[in-house]
């Protein structure tokens, strides 16, 4: 079932606006209904407002990272970021991983969860290898593929013949963090895409063989139309996941940034001016903007989807 | 026998009691009392960031400190080296919750705010356990005193080496008659060595590993030879930027021509040149610390200085110097049991020599013990020419300045930017980071008031 799909989201709406019509008791429900959100409401607020609005505050103020007491400053944190550089760079690498990491990604799930759908034999060894990396804590991955691209022993170089410095070449440093991300994170959109597959109903494939359909013109236009829910969600999870690489990277580069700093994200980057350079509230002034940014991101994709959903209407 | 009548309420009533009485013990850990149960008085917590050969060596040197002193408890904890070490000795000394004793690199004392994050050292108490300024470097010394005060008791220099196989240099008759590497006084000289060193290699390997992609070992090496050549960093009174684009063009220069010309396989990361060293390459440009890994593969090997080619001899120091993290109400016992513990560390610095750490002590130094120690004697005389990062609270080991300006040495050196270029972005760095306010105190390096 896509039970994560966008239509199903929506539809627990549309039927509590009919039940509330209904005359089902408003107040009542709405009272049991807290308790339960209650807790997560709780922690919510205790662990992502609350952050959020001291970092606000902290992104006006001079803050270091011994938490005495800030001066504050004003908007100069945020004059200071758009002028500064290294941020630009940082946001750039983010920015270029994500643009290399979410079209591969979703063709590939798409494929692998089209194989292991279709597949007959062994096929829950084809699920098995395919989620199981994504399993693996981010260092272990990142670790692995670190000694799979060392330039001497490593066996990528072996394997293809090659003698790419993947790890030590800022043309290529940013390519190994892709590829590892790959191979570490295909898996969850794998499962999405391959629960999707099973939620097609198989009387449609039916009637267009009967039609004459050949097996392109099945995936053309049965396959991927009703794919299109789950597509969006996963380029929707994966921008912003990949908006936010971080770990990856950063054990690759043995806790550095890269050779010529090509591998430095964002949050790398926040991270650095907070906990290295001690500047708690500029790092605090650059996570306000790529949390805006990110908002952004998330709100242009919810508007187009909408777009496009009462379009096709 | 039957099974225990455990039903969901005696596991509610035995977990809770197991809670309670785990918290009870960790409050007793907060409060020493592990210590008095171990049966000694005052109990010193000790943060340091040693790991592997060193982290054995101090482990062997805190043993021994235990067993001449029973009546102190060392409590010792070894955190992730680097960034992640200083952030947690910073929020630890501003929330009142810091150890007695830590370990920094002397660069890094001037910007961990000396009077706010760290307390001064008592020189009475360290002379009653016997280790007074006179035992000690002078240049060494006095980059611990700030204001006056001193904040750092040196444990060691560490050095930028250059490791030479003996056994391939002598093929290359580049062994003199002392069994150690010909004497190199210019950047010709040096790459001349080079060149025959490369003619009696092994297929598959390089001459040279220089970790030319990493940003500290680049850095480290351009202070090296930027200090060989006299070049300066600032003016005295640290409103000027003194950086001299001209030396570090041809620092650069120098650098880079290791790889341009083959001698340094780009290809190669740092881990590497290493291996390729333990594997038959003539040379690796290394720090102390690889000593004993190369004892430990049994190379016929020795180990310069780096190789003095702008004619004035320097190889880039840090030392690893203990400090007094701030503790709002620091003194008795534990506070006197940390000045004992560093002063037998510093003073029994024999074993740490052994790791490869040129001991900062200077009676450990010219003890015959020290001096047969090999390949340590033939470096030993660093410390008379230690080529060092400026004083300012932006410097030290994985510092700002090195984060800074590391990966553009390192952009000249692999090739991607032109030495021209790179030195005057170093220059911009330079003048940005002065004019920058030291987030702890909100002070510039002019004002700051971090000169000896």
């Amino acid at each position: 079932m896509t039970a994560t799909s966008a239509e199903t989201i929506v539809r627990p709406a549309r039927a509590r606006t009919a039940a509330d019509s209904a005359g089902v008791r408003r107040g009542q429900g709405f009272q049991h209904g807290g308790w339960f959100v209650a807790p997560f409401l709780a922690l919510f607020a205790l662990f992502v407002i609350w952050p959020l609005l001291r970092g606000l505050y902290l992104s006006f103020t001079d803050a270091n990272i011994s938490g005495d007491s800030a001066n504050f400053i004003g908007r100069d944190n945020y004059s200071e970021a758009l002028k500064d550089p290294l941020m630009w760079d940082a946001l750039g690498h983010s920015a270029y991983f994500t643009l290399l990491v979410v079209p591969c990604i979703t063709v590939l799930a798409l494929l692998l969860a089209m194989l292991a759908h279709h597949i007959e034999r062994g096929k829950w060894l084809w699920r098995l290898c395919f989620f199981l990396p994504f399993l693996l804590p981010s260092t272990v991955a990142a670790n692995l593929w670190q000694w799979l691209f060392n330039p001497g022993t490593g066996m990528v170089n072996h394997v293809f013949g090659l003698e790419t410095p993947w790890l030590t070449d800022k043309s290529y440093a940013m390519l190994a963090v892709v590829i590892t991300t790959l191979w570490w994170t295909v898996g969850f959109s794998f499962l999405l895409y391959l629960a999707a597959l099973q939620g097609i109903p198989a009387h449609l494939y039916e009637a267009a063989k009967l039609d004459g359909a050949n097996a392109w013109h099945r995936i053309l236009h049965i396959t991927l139309p009703m794919l299109r829910n789950i597509t969006g969600l996963v380029i929707a999870l994966q921008i912003l996941a990949s908006l936010q690489v971080f770990d990856q990277a950063v054990v690759m580069q043995d806790f550095g940034p890269g050779p010529e700093d090509s591998t430095r994200t964002f949050v790398q980057y926040t991270l650095e001016q907070g906990f290295t350079s001690y500047r708690v509230g500029y790092a605090s002034a650059i996570s306000i903007i790529f949390f805006v940014l990110i908002a952004a991101v998330a709100l242009a994709r919810m508007w187009l989807l909408r777009n496009r959903e009462e379009g096709g209407r | 026998m039957g099974r225990p009548g455990l039903n969901r309420r005696h596991f509610l009533a035995a977990a809770g009691g197991l809670t309670v009485a785990g918290s009870f013990g960790f409050a007793a850990l907060g409060t020493g009392a592990d210590a008095l149960a171990s049966g000694a008085d005052t109990r010193v917590r000790y943060w340091n960031l040693f790991s592997g050969g060193d982290g054995y060596n101090m482990i062997a040197m805190l043993d021994s400190f235990r067993k001449d002193n029973p009546g102190i408890d060392v409590k010792d904890s070894t955190l992730q080296w680097g960034s992640p070490f200083y952030t947690k000795l910073a929020m630890a000394a501003a929330g009142n919750r810091a150890p007695d004793l830590g370990v920094m690199h002397l660069g890094r004392v001037t910007g961990f705010s000396p009077g706010r994050l760290l307390d001064p050292w008592d020189p009475a108490l360290l002379a009653k356990y016997g280790v007074r300024e006179q035992d000690f470097n002078p240049e060494l010394w006095k980059r611990a005193v700030i204001d006056g005060k001193l904040y750092a008791l040196p444990l060691d220099i560490h050095v930028q080496l250059c490791f030479y196989r003996k056994d391939v240099l002598k093929k290359a008759g580049l062994l003199g008659e002392d069994g150690r590497i010909v004497p190199v006084g210019s950047t010709e000289e040096w790459f001349d060595v080079l060149k025959e060193a490369r003619k009696a290699t092994a297929k598959g390997l390089q001459t040279i590993g220089l970790w030319h992609n990493d940003q500290n070992f680049q850095w480290w090496f351009f202070v090296a030879f930027y200090t060989q050549l006299g070049g300066t960093w600032f003016n005295d009174a640290k409103t000027e930027v003194t950086f001299d684009t001209d030396k570090a063009v041809q620092v650069l220069e120098f650098l880079r021509k290791h790889v341009a010309d083959g001698y340094a396989n780009p290809s190669f990361g740092g881990g590497a040149g290493a291996e390729q060293f333990v594997n038959g390459s003539p040379f690796a440009w290394e720090g102390n610390w690889s000593v004993p890994v190369f004892d430990a593969a049994k190379l016929d090997y020795g180990a310069t200085p780096l190789p003095p080619v702008f004619g004035r001899r320097a190889t880039h120091a840090e030392s690893h110097s203990f400090v007094l993290p701030h503790q709002a109400e620091r003194g008795g016992a534990a506070n006197e049991g940390a000045h004992r513990l560093a002063a037998y560390v510093v003073k029994h610095a024999r074993q740490w020599a052994a790791g490869g750490h040129i001991p900062a002590y200077t009676p450990t130094l010219s003890t015959a013990a020290y001096r047969e120690l090999q390949p340590q004697n033939e470096y030993v005389s660093a410390m008379d020419h230690q080529a060092t990062e400026p004083k300012v609270w932006f410097a030290g080991s994985t510092g700002i300045l090195a984060q800074r300006v590391g990966p553009v040495v390192v952009s000249s050196t692999t090739g991607s930017a032109r030495p021209e270029a790179a030195a005057r972005r170093m220059k911009g760095t330079l003048t940005e980071l002065l004019a920058m306010k030291n987030p702890m105190d909100g002070r510039t390096a002019a004002q700051g008031g971090a000169t000896a």
